[in-house]
């Protein structure tokens, strides 16, 4: 999970592996307050997984890459 | 989760923002008073629930994520302190967490370019960015530290 200054840098990278998905920064920056804004919460919970899902679906992270088990 | 369980990973991220740095077994077992072989069976059942990441070789946390134990290729300003985050994702998380602004200071993986990021309302200032995910997300727990 890493950041790149092109998609040419990312598929340097890879080197002929298969890739995996590409969002911008932006994207990240809001799936990372919705993913772990509570994380230092006193009242956590730990989230469920369809909680997490409705998160990546709210962002539009769908499709089977970000399916969760 | 049951309450025990609960209560110890309080402790535990409590102690993270207290002390800078994710925490021994020994400081948080000073924090609960008992004795840290009691913290560590704690956190291998915090382990096996994904609520946070034991070294696969000792009894310390590798990842209380999105804070990592250990030095990583991705270092927060947050909160006035440094931090080390699991990956671009968890460095994000930091600021998240902490809510606050920040900086992340990281490389390109394939160029070794240094890339700074500064967190400024829970948006970052180069937009130009890309993030790329190379496990799905069903994989991702195969391996959490390889992800």
């Amino acid at each position: 999970m890493n950041l790149f200054r092109s998609e040419e840098r990312i598929e340097h990278w890879l080197g002929g592996r298969e890739p995996g998905a590409t969002i911008p920064v932006t994207k990240l920056s809001e799936l990372a307050h919705a993913w772990w804004g509570d994380r230092l919460a006193p009242e956590w919970r730990p989230h469920t997984r369809e909680q997490n899902q409705a998160i990546l679906d709210r962002l539009d992270l769908t499709g089977e890459f970000w399916r969760l088990p | 989760m049951d309450a025990v369980d609960l209560e110890l990973r309080n402790l535990t991220y409590a102690k993270v923002v207290e002390l800078g740095h994710v925490p021994t077994a020994a400081e948080v077992a000073a924090a609960a008073g008992c004795d840290p072989e009691e913290v560590v069976a704690g956190w291998r059942g915090l382990h096996d629930q994904h609520a946070l990441v034991l070294n696969a070789a000792t009894a310390e946390i590798r990842m209380a994520n999105p804070f990592s134990a250990v030095p990583t290729a991705y270092r927060v300003h947050a909160a006035d302190r440094w931090w080390y985050a699991n990956c671009a994702w968890d460095a994000f998380g930091i600021c998240a967490a902490l809510h606050v602004d920040g900086q992340i200071e990281t490389s390109c993986p394939d160029s070794g370019e240094p890339l700074s990021i500064a967190i400024r309302g829970q948006r970052p200032d180069d937009e130009r960015l890309l993030f790329h995910c190379l496990v799905p997300a069903a994989r991702w727990w195969d391996d959490i530290v390889f992800t």
